[in-house]
């Protein structure tokens, strides 16, 4: 739990008039040109995580003395993007990614990983040549 | 082929759902979808008189469905044919022992690092150019999450809002079965990501089993605008991206090992209205005969709720095609739309493409299908013609190759369309599988031409040359093919023919002229069939006429 990063469990959140803090909502960008995507400056006063919808989109089961536990710790989190919020960016133009060092590209040429049998011994349950996984129908 | 067509029709029905002008409808579109894929001469025209005996039918679909009209988006997925997956070396081979081809990348182990394999971006570019679409110079990409098994890392790396190319068209020609036509269908988005594990159900078992071979794998998500309004249409549109990914060398589009794979978005209005019926989605169309049968399944049966005023039984669900059945069935409904959670993915830098870069690729392109119909309509082929050989790039190299040499373009076509088709049909062997060259061709054509050999002589020795090869001019020699075209030496042949049938001739010159030709066929049988037909005709007739 402790080693994935706290960032996994965040989600959109919804200011008070439903647009999404982060501009994720497909929609909305998907029709707007990069160049004038909104950049605004939201209040950082967030809501309050809500820890178990959070565990539940992470796949883990809290129990409740665990959920009080994270929910402070999930709020510094926040608090601390409510922080970023906060900065003054009108003038900045926005950009894709952090890095803007090369492009650290492959080119396409096959190497066979060589230690697969140590792979393969690792997986949970394992009945050659498959994986073996419950039963499973249907995506949600 | 006819047998099978119309096999086809009697069938179907039956399999079909109870309202007969559904059925009647779905089996003309099942006879002639089938052969979008594998035409060749001959089965083109027998469709085209099926289609004479069977147009009336539709009419009854028509006045059903004439207050309303269905709006059509396509979801493509295309698998790259990279030689190693999208962020690891491991080699991809369809049809590889499971869970062979895996290493720490694409299982999803802690701490390996994605590494973007540079075919992809490349292969990314072409398609966008192709589809005329703007290109995002920078974009990256995302982190897609869900649990599902076949998924290792619990994300599928994609790109979200910011794909590598959007906003561009495909021009599509409709098989003329159906009337022809030209269309532009609007492509919205184009991005890269990367495909998933393969999943396989065990009957009846408790548990499922994983392949994670394709985990990783590179594919492109082409997304269309939702401009198709009938099953033809859409797989029309299909059938394009399949010709525009072989052509571009990028994938090979090949549906029933999954490397092609659309879903289908589908709504009806009616006409008039604005806002767009609530869409239902189609999965598991693994041809585009099933693609377009499937459709207009939807279409009746959402016209049909609508009909009935069961508005509210149309819900937004995913729908998969029975192919057995000839029906959709409710796979699942969706509850609300799926909250990915997209984020940028950390793991990869973005993605900078430079003009220099996009420019040396655009002009690294090869003519595309849409350019090659359009170049041979102005050749003078007819449509069908074109249509047959732009579909398959194989031969439409062949084909040009051929006419490139000199050889009359016409005469290319039906050589290639006709007796070559038949053949690769018979033996099931592609184009390039046929030991005879496009150079021979042109030979040979140029041969009977010239009159050196007679037309019949020419076919004998183009199945001689499809399947043992060798040249026009050896296998000519070879035989002692050459055509008699020496007036004096027909003569004698059609002296002695004449002299050898007395009785014949009794009965030709009694008014029995019918016999002109037996005594045709003894000349030719005389010749070992080299005689010039023509002059052959000529010679005999004013011999047969001469004295009474």
């Amino acid at each position: 739990m402790g080693s994935i990063s706290a960032l996994h469990y965040l989600k959109p959140t919804r200011t008070a008039n439903g647009t999404s803090l982060f501009n994720f909502s497909k929609n909305r960008i998907s029709q707007l040109p990069v160049a004038f995507r909104s950049y605004t400056v939201k209040s950082s006063a967030l809501e309050p995580p809500d820890v178990p919808r959070l565990a539940e989109t992470a796949r883990i089961s809290l129990n409740p003395q665990e959920i009080e536990e994270f929910a402070p710790k999930i709020r510094q989190v926040i608090d601390w993007f409510g922080q970023l919020q906060a900065v003054d960016l009108q003038s900045i133009e926005p950009a894709i990614r952090a890095d803007t060092e090369g492009d650290n590209l492959r080119g396409d040429v096959p190497e066979k990983f060589d230690n697969r049998e140590e792979l393969i011994s690792a997986v949970p349950s394992f009945e050659d040549p498959y994986i073996k996984v419950p039963k499973v129908l249907n995506k949600e | 082929m006819a047998l099978t067509f119309l096999r086809g029709i009697q069938l179907n029905p039956s399999m079909l759902y109870p309202s007969s002008y559904f059925a009647r409808k779905h089996g003309v579109l099942y006879c002639c979808m089938r052969s979008a894929q594998t035409q060749t001469a001959t089965q083109e025209k027998e469709q085209t008189k099926l289609k004479v005996s069977t147009q009336s039918q539709p009419k009854a679909v028509d006045k059903f469905l004439k207050d309303f009209e269905a709006v059509i988006g396509i979801e493509t997925h295309v698998q790259l044919s990279t030689l190693t997956k999208a962020f690891c070396s491991c080699p991809y081979n369809y049809g590889s022992p499971p869970n062979t081809s895996v290493c720490p990348v694409c299982m999803g182990l802690p701490g390996a690092l994605p590494v973007l394999n540079s075919k992809v971006i490349e292969s990314a570019v072409r398609v966008g150019l192709a589809l005329n679409c703007k290109l995002s110079l920078n974009s990256k990409f995302d982190r897609k999450q869900y649990f599902y098994p076949d998924l290792p890392k619990g994300y599928q790396i994609s790109q979200f809002d910011i794909p590598i190319a959007s906003g561009g068209y495909l021009d599509v020609d409709l098989p003329l079965e159906y009337g022809g036509g030209h269309r532009k269908f609007g492509i919205t988005r184009v991005h890269m990501e990367e495909d998933a594990g393969k999943l396989l159900h065990t009957d009846g078992g408790s548990y499922s089993q994983v392949d994670l071979n394709r985990a990783g794998v590179p594919l492109l998500e082409i997304v269309s605008e939702p401009d198709m309004t009938t099953g033809i249409e859409a797989a029309e549109y299909a059938a394009e991206l399949q010709r525009l990914v072989r052509y571009l060398g990028v994938g090979n589009g090949n549906m029933q090992e999954g490397s092609l794979r659309c879903d289908v978005n589908i709504s009806v209005r009616p006409i008039g209205q604005l806002e767009f019926g609530t869409k239902v989605e189609i999965k598991n169309l693994n041809s585009f005969s099933s693609m377009s049968r499937a459709i207009d399944y939807e279409i009746s049966r959402q016209v049909e709720l609508h009909n009935q005023g069961q508005i509210d039984q149309i819900v937004q669900e995913t729908r998969l095609w029975e192919e057995g059945a000839q029906k959709t069935v409710t796979m699942r409904k969706k509850e609300g739309l799926a909250d990915y959670r997209y984020f940028p993915e950390p793991d990869l830098p973005g993605v900078s493409l430079t003009e220099e870069y996009v420019n040396s690729i655009r002009e690294s392109l090869p003519e595309l299908p849409e350019d090659k119909r359009r170049r041979y309509e102005k050749m003078g082929l007819s449509m069908q013609d074109v249509l047959f050989l732009a579909n398959d790039i194989n031969i439409a190299d062949f084909f040009d190759t051929t006419t490139a040499g000199g050889a009359d373009i016409k005469l290319a076509a039906n050589w290639i369309m006709g007796d070559i088709a038949a053949y690769m049909k018979n033996e099931k062997v592609n184009i390039n599988e046929i030991k005879l060259t496009p150079q021979e061709l042109g030979e040979l054509i140029a041969s009977i031409k010239d009159e050196t050999i007679s037309g019949k002589i020419g076919k004998e020795i183009l199945f001689e040359l499809i399947a043992k090869g060798g040249t026009v001019k050896g296998l000519i020699k070879e035989k002692d093919l050459v055509q008699i075209v020496d007036t004096v030496e027909i003569e004698k042949m059609v002296d002695k023919v004449i002299a050898d049938s007395p009785k014949q001739l009794e009965q030709y010159r009694g008014g029995k002229t019918k016999l002109q030709g037996y005594f045709a066929g003894q000349v030719m049988k005389e010749s070992k069939g080299k005689a010039n037909p023509k002059l052959l005709n000529k010679i005999l007739l004013e011999k047969l006429n001469a004295k009474s």
